[in-house]
């Protein structure tokens, strides 16, 4: 405040000074007029017939002087005439502004006069603005605002000023105040600034620019004294800090704004912390240098040739919800490639806790989950909407489908009702299939059922199916483990059953086939539950979309050539009731249980999969048929790997998922509840692809093809 | 209680990475600490509840190098006024802007600073070795 009163003074000071200056003026200009008048024509000299010589060398000079302002700029011409109105009542004007105004007064007034101004060309504008800048400068100091750029302060200032307070007063003023200038303004012509004298117009000029100096300067001692009190107001009051009570403590520490502000400000924070150990932006390559190619070849990353290398990059898993849980399905999202979810199974250790689990893992923080989602019952399936990016679906043991937002809280913002029309059994196999403007969540559960939903209403499902085993078979149940849909046709699909069986399924009624199961084809070859199927991802310039990989506990993966539903229509059919067999093209055996198998999303003739012994491997269909290019292990150094006690069944990988745009990444899952992110070579995974690699496969096929009907036909 | 549980505990996790020196939490509506890990207290009637155990692999290290450990004052009052410049600076560049995020480098540490509605969240760490 001290500071403020200080200020108050130097500028009543300035003011008193600016007062001396503007009287000196005007007796100069009161000589002026006497002369003027001596001369004896009061009203417009230029009519007067014998003007004496000094006068028209005077109105010479002016008139040139006047031509070139004029071309210049107006404002400055007109300023000497106008400032005899403004100043005799400048200090009144100014100080009743400043007691009766309030900042923001001042600056609405800024505001609103801004087109004053222009109208009014024979105000004395530059005068007036100097008037107005101790104001405007006032105001800032009692305003916490940023320090005002000078430039800008005396352009609003003016403005301001000029409206606010010359402009009415005069107006209704007029001639009722007797200021000797005054009185004469208003018979003056608009040309009135013509007829001063040149010398008094330097003589102006000059007073005019030492008064702007000196403003100026008022003006930067103002502001740093505003800064200096602002730094001072600032620093008193948050120093020393206020020392809150346990109650005000716990009372901030449980508001919903502390908690939401927690859970935002850390997550950036784990990105940053996270951010600078993958690399320092700072690195100076000058300098050390010593540093060794990090490729190393030890566990968790495998050697050989350069493209097809495998690298762990990440492995996530958190104390709290990893623990004792196993994973049963993951995920990448589609829309940020470096988010993955993975859906756990309950923690018979912690009946308290929600039974199901999914945590969204993001690459970029690596000790903590982006989202966590709970459910009731044990989560066996879930998955990224691929037409949502918020959208999470998930099947439970309950044989609820279940739908997550990563916009809402943990709990499912929307889920299938336990009871009535929808699964009664164990929901495994998930999908969404049609198109970004029309599509349905189609599930499968363990007793044949298949239902269709809707995304925004879960609560009746719109297609419901039951799958039954074509008559051969010695019952009708048909346990159905997981189903697969083709790129390309929404409306069928694969079935693969616990027997071992695949069979192909209608979800409508079709020109001689029901909807359901299709009797007449069977692709029999495994000889245990089938694991996974996967269809071709077919994106390439031929069209793989026909291929199909199935894993199964018999320790094999096979390779299938699907026919075309339309090909098995009823002209097909030489025997009804008689399946037709068809077996896989390839079968290529394991040294243990296959759980998952899944294409490479970019390289058409890689695939990779993960088995009970715990790796990964990772094949290349162009390169051999019976041996992987790479066999990968997730290293140990999570916890929990240790922590499992349940002898090699830990190691148990079950699920594998690539990240589905680059197909540079693969996240692999298992029995321990730790994810594992690998990044594979450039032959393995990243867009470019070349036409060999397609063609390559589609000879591959051929062989097989024309191999295993060779064989079937003896 | 669970839920402020676990914002603790995401907290004290943070704290205790390796490399964080310390955190701070302040309140922005009076400047009042609210949490603070790793940093001591000058002022007597601070709330020792407010203090979160600090990471342990850094604490004798900082004596070992001679850095003293920080008033928790200091480093929030210097915050502050770091948070009040930056804050004008984007007033001053862009209308109807804000600040989301500071990141500090200096030659030994780096600061973190996330300004929001209500706290502000500060947390200092080594910079990597170079």
């Amino acid at each position: 405040m001290d500071s403020i009163a200080q200020r108050r003074e130097e500028i009543l000071a300035k003011k008193a000074k600016l007062a001396e200056l503007k009287k000196q003026r005007e007796l100069r200009r009161a000589e002026g007029s006497n002369r003027q008048s001596l001369s004896g024509s009061p009203a417009r000299e230029i009519l007067s017939p014998t003007p004496r010589r000094n006068d028209v060398e005077q109105r010479r000079d002016l008139d040139k002087y006047l031509d070139d302002i004029l071309g210049d700029s107006r404002p400055s011409s007109v300023q000497p005439g106008s400032p005899a109105g403004g100043r005799a009542t400048r200090p009144t004007s100014v100080i009743s502004a400043s007691q009766l105004s309030s900042d923001n007064e001042a600056q609405a007034g800024a505001g609103t006069h801004y087109q004053i101004p222009t109208s009014m060309v024979d105000q004395g504008i530059q005068t007036l603005s100097i008037g107005n800048l101790t104001t405007v400068y006032e105001s800032e100091g009692v305003d916490v605002g940023p320090p005002p750029k000078r430039d800008t302060e005396v352009v609003t200032y003016s403005k301001g000023v000029q409206a606010d307070i010359d402009w009415s007063p005069r107006k209704t003023r007029g001639s009722g105040e007797s200021d000797s200038e005054r009185d004469e303004s208003p018979t003056r012509s608009p040309r009135t600034p013509k007829r001063m004298s040149r010398r008094q117009k330097e003589r102006d000029e000059e007073i005019r620019l030492q008064l702007k100096k000196e403003i100026e300067e008022e003006i930067k001692a103002a502001q740093k004294a505003v800064d200096a009190g602002e730094v001072q107001k600032v620093s008193g009051e948050n120093y020393p800090f206020k020392t809150l009570s346990n109650e005000e403590l716990t009372a901030v520490e449980n508001s919903n704004d502390f908690i939401d502000f927690v859970e935002r400000s850390t997550k950036v924070l784990e990105r940053a912390l996270d951010q600078q150990l993958d690399y320092d932006i700072l690195a100076d390559y000058a300098l050390g240098g010593a540093s060794i190619d990090e490729e190393d070849e030890g566990y968790g990353s495998s050697g050989g040739k350069k493209g097809r290398r495998i690298r762990e990059i990440a492995q996530f898993w958190d104390e709290r919800w990893s623990k004792k849980r196993m994973i049963s399905d993951l995920g990448f999202s589609t829309k940020f490639p470096e988010l993955v979810l993975a859906s756990y199974t309950k923690n018979p250790s912690a009946p308290h806790d929600p039974d199901g689990l999914i945590q969204v893992w993001n690459l970029h923080m690596h000790d903590r989950p982006e989202y966590i989602f709970h459910a009731q019952s044990d989560i066996l399936t879930a998955k990224f909407s691929p037409f949502h990016p918020n959208l999470i679906i998930g099947g439970a043991y309950s044989g609820q489908v279940l739908l997550w937002d990563t916009r809402a809280k943990s709990s499912p913002v929307q889920k299938t009702p336990l009871t009535g029309s929808g699964h009664t059994h164990p929901v495994y196999s998930i999908d969404i299939v049609g198109t970004q403007n029309a599509n349905n969540i189609i599930s499968a559960s363990t007793d044949g059922v298949v239902c269709g939903w809707t995304v925004d209403m879960l609560s009746q499902p719109q297609e419901f199916l039951e799958l039954t085993s074509p008559p051969p078979a010695k019952t009708d149940d048909m346990a159905v483990t997981c189903i697969a849909f083709p790129q390309s046709d929404p409306t069928y699909f694969l079935a693969g059953t616990e027997e071992g069986s695949i069979y192909p399924c209608h979800r409508y009624d079709r020109a001689g086939a029901k909807a359901g199961v299709d009797g007449r084809v069977k692709y029999g070859g495994h000889a245990a539950p089938v694991m996974s199927l996967d269809f071709h991802p077919a994106k390439g310039q031929i069209d793989l979309g026909d291929l199909v990989l199935s894993s199964s506990v018999d320790w094999s993966v096979r390779l299938w050539k699907v026919r075309p539903p339309a090909a098995t229509g009823p002209s097909n059919t030489s025997a009804p009731g008689a399946a037709q067999h068809v077996t896989s093209i390839l079968d290529i055996a394991r040294e243990d249980l296959v759980y998952d198998a899944r294409w490479s999303p970019v390289k058409p003739s890689v695939f990779g999969l993960v088995d009970g012994a715990g790796s990964l491997e990772v094949w290349d269909l162009n390169v051999d048929v019976e041996i992987p290019v790479q066999k990968v292990t997730p290293s140990e150094n999570k916890r929990g790997a240790l922590s499992g006690g349940m002898g090699s069944m830990k190691r148990s990988l079950n699920k594998l998922s690539w990240e589905k745009n680059e197909g540079r990444r693969v996240a692999v899952a298992g029995m321990d509840g730790v994810v594992t992110v690998f990044e594979v070579g450039s032959d393995l995974g990243g867009v470019e692809t070349k036409g060999e690699e397609w063609s390559g496969v589609k000879r591959l096929v051929g062989r097989l093809e024309g191999a295993s009907e060779g064989v079937n036909g003896k | 209680m669970l839920q402020s549980d676990e914002t603790l505990a995401h907290l004290t996790r943070i704290s205790q990475k390796p490399g964080v020196q310390s955190t701070l939490i302040l309140s922005r509506e009076n400047g009042a600490i609210v949490r603070t890990s790793g940093l001591i207290s000058n002022s007597t009637s601070a709330n020792p509840n407010s203090t979160l155990p600090a990471s342990n692999d850094t604490a004798p290290d900082n004596y070992a190098n001679g850095k003293k450990e920080q008033s928790a004052e200091d480093v929030a009052s210097k915050v502050w006024s770091f948070l009040t410049a930056a804050g004008s600076l984007v007033d001053g560049l862009y209308e109807e802007d804000e600040v989301k995020l500071l990141r500090l480098r200096t030659k030994k540490n780096e600061l973190v600073i996330i300004p929001d509605t209500k706290f502000i969240l500060v947390l200092v760490h080594d910079t990597p070795p170079a």
